[in-house]
């Protein structure tokens, strides 16, 4: 196996330095399983994201997609340091946390093609996203850091009530151009909450490149400024993030405050499908696509290390795609919500969101 | 309707710190409950009625909790939670950083968690510096998730106490307008404390402006069961009449009982309907009123264009148009911010003779 990662190397950049790798993987204490469980997110990750990409493009998928390519490390990495009963408020671009987290794949296509099945019964579509009784995720809202306020709420109830259960908050490195992100800093530093709050630094927002967004060289050095820990990860490595992301989770649940966590990463797509993202360099892209590649990298590792062999990962690659397609047939059965059900649900006390939704129509 | 009694002192300012008759007998201050603070006779002002309110549902109910700007130690800048950190403690009295966004952020986080927050802004004007939470994530959260919000937001709001343009609004329109917000807007001391105690118990967000003129300025009895409740959703008639409707909520409900008081010398007889709750509103008991009178006109502090008044000229023209005898007519402030000098605040906030002018021209419509 270690012939193959010399391999590998030319493609993922840095040979994986597999000493250090078993070290870290031990001291992280992270089983056989859990590993397979990372590649699995890495690869369905970046498989759904090129497929939906695929059905977007064909005009065969309604609404918006937000890329996550390239940045899977990140959002694999920090939701993998999670337990069930921890609360996730995640954004548009990180879906895979949530799955990573527990949603349902055929929910989630439901909802793409805006089906009564989807987690918000076709009220809201693409990955705005949440199953809050669930996989314990917040039902995603565009404004970021829009949902950082309300992760200081779910971690003051934790505190109050001594539950060892930590929320953690994801947005992207424009969103810290916001006030709402320093003002939930503080808040958080103030009250000492159990909270991580989690940057996914993709280099661009949207258009705006970092050096527009903010003057300091690293946005984890502003975590200075609200007394916390602030760490900066190169999340090409899932592991690496993963470390950091674990160790900012058990500090807020051991009653050690709040941390905040840079994942560095370049947003290999458009903001959103309709974007060519022609701002940024195509040797950057080129260079991060060849050598910072999260899910090539960490397969690499997986099969140098021999967690996993070739059969292995087709096999897996193969549960994949059963699993999507399965999915995309499930929305395209799914009914459409019944038009009478429009003005239903705005208020607890109509009953719509205890029972079953209304189903109407032949699903499309 | 109930009795009431106007308090001498022309204007409330807001650091004037006017005290209760029986304050100083009573332990007030020293967490002893708000009804210590009403009179001999037994009466409490409206903001010793929402005291009461809150006070008794964080005794009944370990899950509320307050949130807000000077509200602990200092009692708030209106005094209404005075004493309540002696008694529940700074983590039930939970003073934060002047950061109104994350402030109703935090409180819709705990709500999610099954708390029941309560979130005080120091003035109804500062809830813009908190909108896009209370719009965007609030009103919109349970028709998109099924998660309820057991959450209260509440703010002095109102003019007339000369606190000009940044002290004196009435947001009720934008939040009216936005899905998925209660919003409520109480005249008297029971209605105040019957709704703020409903809203509490609601699993749904609710926006209680109090009005701060009416603060200190009338007293009347109030129930003392701890189970009194008023329900959201319904208005009151706070006055009956046969001649005029006029629709009201806030403190315009007092300055319409003035004036349907001169106006029964002049022989024309208003009935006045305190909305009480602006949103739901109760079509059914203005519609049930404009029935009975055929004339009707609304008074509002918002500002008139698409103010709430806008809203119930609206039901009535398309709900009770056959009902009427005249045409609508609307009294409210004219589009501009809240003026400060007391002649330019009077003109922009329509007075009791500017009612009964209005109500006269249009008995004889």
């Amino acid at each position: 196996m270690a012939t193959k990662a010399k391999e590998e190397q030319v493609q993922v950049g840095p040979h994986p330095d597999l000493r250090a790798s078993r070290e870290q993987i031990d001291r992280l204490e992270l089983t056989e399983k859990d590993l397979l469980e990372i590649l699995y997110h890495l690869k369905f990750c970046r498989y759904f994201d090129e497929r939906m990409e695929t059905l977007y493009r064909q005009g065969k998928l309604p609404g918006a997609i937000y890329s996550g390519r390239g940045q899977e490390g990140t959002h694999v990495g920090v939701a993998f340091a999670l337990l069930q009963e921890d609360s996730l408020f995640p954004t548009h671009r990180d879906l895979s946390a949530q799955l990573v987290k527990g949603l349902n794949l055929n929910r989630v296509m439901a909802q793409y093609w805006g089906r009564i099945d989807g987690y918000t019964r076709g009220r809201d579509g693409n990955s705005h996203i949440g199953d809050w009784f669930g996989a314990k995720t917040f039902t995603v809202i565009s404004h970021l850091p829009i949902a950082y306020p309300v992760a200081c709420g779910a971690a003051l109830a934790y505190k109050r009530r001594h539950e060892a259960k930590v929320a953690m908050a994801i947005c992207g490195d424009g969103a810290t151009s916001n006030g709402r992100w320093h003002e939930s800093l503080n808040m958080s530093a103030v009250f000492k909450l159990p909270v991580v709050w989690v940057v996914n630094n993709n280099l661009w927002a949207y258009s705006t490149p970092n050096q527009i967004e903010f003057p300091v060289g690293s946005i984890a050095d502003r975590a200075g400024a609200y007394s916390m820990p602030g760490i900066r990860v190169d999340a090409q490595d899932v592991l690496d993030v993963y470390e950091a992301a674990h160790e900012a989770v058990e500090r807020a649940r051991s009653g050690g405050g709040p941390s905040l966590i840079e994942c560095v990463s370049l947003r290999w797509r458009g903001h959103a499908g309709h974007d060519p993202a022609k701002y940024v360099p195509k040797e950057m892209l080129d260079e991060y696509m060849t050598f910072k590649d999260p899910e090539k990298r960490f397969l690499a590792l997986m099969l140098a290390l021999g967690e996993i062999d070739e059969s292995g990962v087709r096999a897996m690659d193969e549960r994949i795609k059963t699993e999507f397609d399965e999915g995309y047939e499930y929305a395209q059965r799914s009914p459409l919500p019944a038009p009478e059900d429009v003005t239903r649900g705005l208020w607890t006390d109509d009953g719509y969101w205890e029972g079953s939704p209304t189903r109407e129509g032949d699903g499309g | 309707m109930v009795e009431r009694q106007v308090a001498a002192k022309p204007e409330d300012s807001p650091t004037a710190g006017e005290k209760a008759p029986t304050e100083e007998a009573g332990a007030a201050g020293h967490g002893a409950e708000p009804r210590g603070k009403r009179t001999e006779s037994g009466e409490a002002t409206y903001l010793i009625a929402i005291a009461e309110a809150l006070w008794e549902e964080m005794e009944r109910d370990d899950r509320v909790f307050l949130l807000g700007e000077d509200i602990g130690v200092y009692g708030g800048a209106f005094k209404v939670t005075e004493g309540f950190i002696e008694r529940f403690g700074p983590e039930r009295v939970m003073d934060t950083p002047i950061a109104e966004e994350t402030i109703v952020g935090t409180a819709v986080g705990a709500a999610m968690e099954g708390m029941r927050p309560v979130a005080e802004f120091q003035y109804a004007d500062f809830m813009t510096s908190g909108f896009d939470e209370l719009v965007t994530v609030t009103g919109k959260y349970h028709y998109r998730s099924g998660v309820p919000l057991p959450v209260v937001f509440r703010g002095p709001s109102g003019g007339g106490v000369r606190a000009s343009n940044f002290h004196s609004n009435n947001p009720e329109p934008f939040f009216a307008h936005t899905p998925g917000l209660k919003v409520i807007c109480p005249a008297f001391p029971t209605d105040a404390k019957g709704l703020l105690k409903a809203a509490i118990r609601d699993d749904n967000p609710v926006v209680y402006l109090e009005h701060k003129w009416i603060y200190r300025r009338i007293r009347e009895q109030v129930p003392t069961d701890p189970d009194f409740l008023t329900p959201i959703g319904k208005a009151d008639v706070k006055r009956d009449g046969d001649d005029v409707t006029l629709v009201a909520y806030g403190a315009m409900v007092l300055k319409a009982l003035d004036a349907a008081q001169e106006l029964e010398e002049a022989g024309i007889s208003v009935e006045v309907v305190d909305l009480r709750t602006v949103w739901p509103l109760d079509t059914e008991a203005i519609l049930a009123s404009v029935a009975k009178t055929s004339r009707a006109a609304v008074l509002y502090e918002s500002h008139k264009a698409f103010g709430i008044g806008a809203e119930v000229s609206a039901i009535i023209a398309e709900d009770g148009f056959d009902l009427l005898d005249a045409p609508i007519v609307r009294l409210a402030p004219p589009n501009v911010p809240v003026p400060f000098s007391p002649t330019l605040e009077d003109a922009y906030i329509p007075q009791v003779e500017n009612i009964v002018d209005a109500i006269t021209r249009l008995a004889k419509w």
